[in-house]
């Protein structure tokens, strides 16, 4: 098992310069200017000669290989950089949007988890009742409505006409919940199709006709066979959620004025602020692997077949 | 079984909102002076004014960047000068500034000090225009100049030529004047002259600002204001309407028709602002005929009818109650357009677009999809589509200017800030003298040249602003640009609040000592 998590773990490094790489290349080639974008980012026109100087106190005079390499030697510093945007440090400002994001994204997380497993498995033992078609019906628009239009929705109702709700609430448990909720009703959505497909492929197996056959009572089929080979696939689900969630939603955290890495991301990416936007790559590729790396231990630990 | 399910879902959401917590103003979502300010017995006693901005600050330090604008609006910061509303440059802590010749001397008032009562002395506003000539790469020319302090409130500035419009300069938000030597590196704490000074500062978030005691200004009505980021217009609108705000700018049109319902709660003011939209005609590509029956076509009234508010016609790049912004442009005259291409040799085809030699009169529309450019491009299309050109649109990626430094367009539309500092100077010699950065339409012209270098060291204002609407004419009348509106500035509050600088076309200006509320 150690073997195997160091294994991944190295895996890690050549995964990290590629992707680094590729993403810094991207940018590179990419239109726009990191000292244009600075200089005019409030639509003031700025001289030929103060851009050029610009250029060069910011280091994109320099061939593109060269700057690659002196980011590439001071990540080895653990150094990120300075913002090209504000000169804040990288690893301050992803720290900020990681904390921010970590909490929503658990939040989010929790609450799909405990809507959509009951759900899940509650549908695939109700197949083709009414129930089962309703749960589907909302899971179908929970997939179906766009991030953006659910957030203003919930806002609206819930902040405006029900009054339930501050509209302003960062930092407490209210201002928690209608985030939460935006981010965690696609997900259960998507959750519950899955979690019901999972169980429906477990229960069309021969050993549970069996077991019924023999006279064994369907709950205890359901919760200790049933549930328990359903569970690596589950796991596997929810381990790619959990990458999904932790790269931040731009638009539920605009709307809800929460800054993490989605909206930290996004903003980067337009002002060409190199800095940040490989900070963001670096930290998303650690997180994948890792969660991913969790997810198959957790279902090694489930299913002991499974080998590497 | 159904029933079962229906009632544990209905309790788990009664629940789930209960542990939320149902709506409370004094709760712990509120900020420490906004929760006290709301207390009970004690909402009559504390003014604090609740703002949301769209932009987000990671550090106070005035001098970088385009910090200064919003320390600026957090009444945090003043300059030695300022803009008034009627785009007048007027003393702030300055007291006077006398030129002779390349030698400008400047006073400042005997009783301007900083929020720690030190006073504001001719040494530290030195230091303070050095240090943003060393960290901000615009203001980079006010390191070439020479500094010689008279008195403790007067020193003499030397610039290297005759230099005009350097009190213009002087106002610019970014050359607030700050205590150097009480502010740290200014990351999250500053002294500095404001009407207010910062009580919380959370970087990348909501900045709570109280008022400063020992303002040399006067009286200071509010006891203090919040000012919360809110990148997405809907959520202002919806703080708004549910009373958690109290003003904010940049209101879209959409809210502002919200608004306009509600006279009795909302009170509006749009004022044209100093953001222009204009299009560059590439000399090199299109003939005068051409240009010229663009400028005919392009309606820039109905423009401002279907952007809804949001913006102003304008004959110009300034506004028109400006000295310098009295140039005019010829009517709408689709007819008119249609006549020059006919007598340049066009001809209509069978599917309505002009055609020479076999070629069909086409041209691209370069553009980048912000600032209501993408609306009108397309309005543009429709209109030039009208009088038989054919117009393709090219969606660039990069709102910089960099697409339009190549040149590589027929018809490009760009925004900008047209007038930074009350002065034409800086939109002229960026935009139309010869190697300036946004000339890229080939836009050559010796008399306009000459009186541009006019204009870069003329003193006196009214032959300045006579030289500028002359320039600008002269482009006009050669068809290198078309000036196409100017964003207005939108600003909501709920009644009783007043003093916004909801007048001020500048958008760097907002919370004053004159701000207050009921």
């Amino acid at each position: 098992m150690k073997k195997y998590v160091v294994k991944r773990l190295v895996q890690l490094i050549p995964m990290i310069l590629g992707i680094t790489f590729l993403t810094f290349l991207l940018l590179y080639i990419s239109p726009g200017d990191p000292a244009q974008k600075r200089l005019s980012a409030q639509g003031v026109a700025v001289t030929k000669e103060v851009l050029a100087q610009t250029r060069e106190e910011m280091g994109l005079d320099r061939p593109f290989i060269k700057q690659y390499g002196d980011w590439l030697f001071h990540l080895l510093q653990a150094d990120l950089g300075l913002s090209y945007k504000d000169g804040t440090p990288v690893n301050q400002k992803l720290a900020r949007g990681m904390k921010n994001t970590f909490v929503l994204a658990a939040g989010a997380f929790l609450l799909a988890v405990a809507v959509s497993l009951p759900l899940g498995i509650y549908t695939a033992v109700r197949k083709n009742r009414f129930s089962d078609y309703c749960i589907r019906f909302i899971c179908f628009l929970g997939n179906a409505l766009p991030n953006f239009l659910l957030a203003i929705v919930l806002m609206y109702f819930l902040c405006i006409r029900i009054n339930a709700f501050p509209v302003i609430a960062k930092g407490s448990l209210q201002g928690l919940f209608l985030p939460t909720v935006a981010l965690a009703f696609p997900l259960a959505s998507r959750l519950v199709r899955q979690v019901r497909v999972a169980v429906l492929k477990q229960l069309e197996t021969d050993y549970v006709s069996g077991a019924r056959a023999r006279g064994v009572k369907k709950g205890y089929i359901l919760f200790r066979n049933v549930l328990h080979n359903a569970l690596p696939s589950i796991v596997t689900l929810l381990g790619l959620s959990v990458g999904t969630l932790l790269g931040g939603s731009v638009v539920i955290e605009s709307i809800f004025m929460w800054p993490g890495l989605g909206k930290l991301a996004m903003d980067s990416i337009t002002a060409r602020d190199y800095p940040v936007i490989q900070g963001f790559v670096i930290l998303m590729a650690v997180t994948y692997v890792v969660v991913n790396l969790l997810t198959d231990l957790g279902c090694r630990l489930l299913d002991p077949r499974i080998k590497e | 079984m159904n029933k079962k399910i229906f009632v544990f879902l209905s309790i788990l959401i009664v629940s789930a909102m209960a542990l939320a917590g149902c709506r409370n103003h004094t709760g712990e979502g509120l900020p420490v002076n906004e929760t006290e300010a709301a207390g009970e017995g004690r909402e009559q006693e504390k003014k604090i004014l609740r703002v949301s901005e769209a932009f987000v600050l990671e550090t106070l330090n005035p001098h970088l960047d385009y910090q200064g604008w919003y320390t600026s609006i957090y009444g945090l910061t003043e300059a030695l000068f300022a803009m008034d509303d009627q785009s007048s440059v007027k003393p702030v802590l300055a007291e006077s500034a006398e030129a002779e010749g390349n030698e400008w001397t400047v006073k400042i008032k005997e009783n301007a000090c900083f929020s720690n009562g030190n006073p504001v002395t001719s040494g530290m506003v030195v230091r303070n225009l050095k240090n943003a000539g060393e960290i901000n790469p615009r203001f980079s020319n006010l390191l070439d100049y020479n500094y010689k302090i008279i008195d403790d409130k007067t020193f003499r500035i030397t610039t290297v030529e005759v230099y005009p419009t350097l009190l213009n300069d002087l106002a610019s938000p970014e050359l607030a004047i700050v205590d150097l030597d009480n502010s740290g590196d200014m990351a999250k704490e500053l002294v500095a002259t404001g009407p207010f000074v910062i009580s919380k500062f959370e970087p990348g978030g909501t900045v709570e600002v109280a008022r400063n005691d020992k303002y040399w200004g006067g009286e200071v009505k509010l006891d203090g204001a919040v000012f919360y980021y809110m990148p997405e217009a809907d959520t202002s609108l919806m703080a708004m309407q549910n009373g958690e705000l109290d003003s904010y700018t940049s209101v879209t049109s959409d809210a502002a028709e919200i608004y306009g319902q509600a006279p009795d709660t909302y009170k509006l003011v749009t004022v044209p602002a100093t953001r222009l939209q204009f299009y560059i005609l590439n000399e090199n590509r299109l003939g005068a005929p051409v240009r010229k029956a663009i400028n005919l076509a392009v309606d820039s009234e109905a423009i401002e009818t279907y952007l809804n508010g949001t913006v102003t016609s304008t004959s110009g790049p300034f506004s028109p109650t400006a000295a310098y912004g009295k140039a005019a442009k010829a009517a709408v005259d689709p007819e008119g357009a249609k006549e020059l291409l006919e007598a340049d040799g066009y001809i209509l085809n069978v599917d309505g677009y002009y055609e020479k030699d076999g070629q069909v009169l086409s041209l691209n529309i370069a553009y980048y999809a912000a600032r209501s450019l993408d609306t009108l491009a397309a309005l543009m299309q429709e209109q030039l589509g009208k009088i038989g050109i054919k117009v393709t649109l090219t969606c660039e990626e990069d709102p910089d200017g960099t697409y339009i430094a190549t040149g590589d367009f027929d018809l490009a539309l760009y925004c900008m800030i047209a007038d930074k500092a009350s002065d034409p100077y800086y939109f002229i010699s960026c935009t139309l003298a010869e190697g300036a950065p946004y000339n890229c339409g080939g836009f050559s012209n010796g008399k306009a040249q000459a009186w541009i270098d006019e204009l870069k060291v003329e003193t006196d204002r009214e032959k300045r602003a006579e030289l500028a609407n002359r320039i600008v004419q002269l482009a006009i009348d050669e068809d290198a640009f078309g000036y196409v509106a100017l964003f207005n500035k939108t600003t909501v509050m709920r009644k009783g609040v007043t003093n916004v600088s909801e007048n001020c076309p500048f958008d760097f200006y907002f919370l004053t000592a004159d701000t207050d509320m009921d």
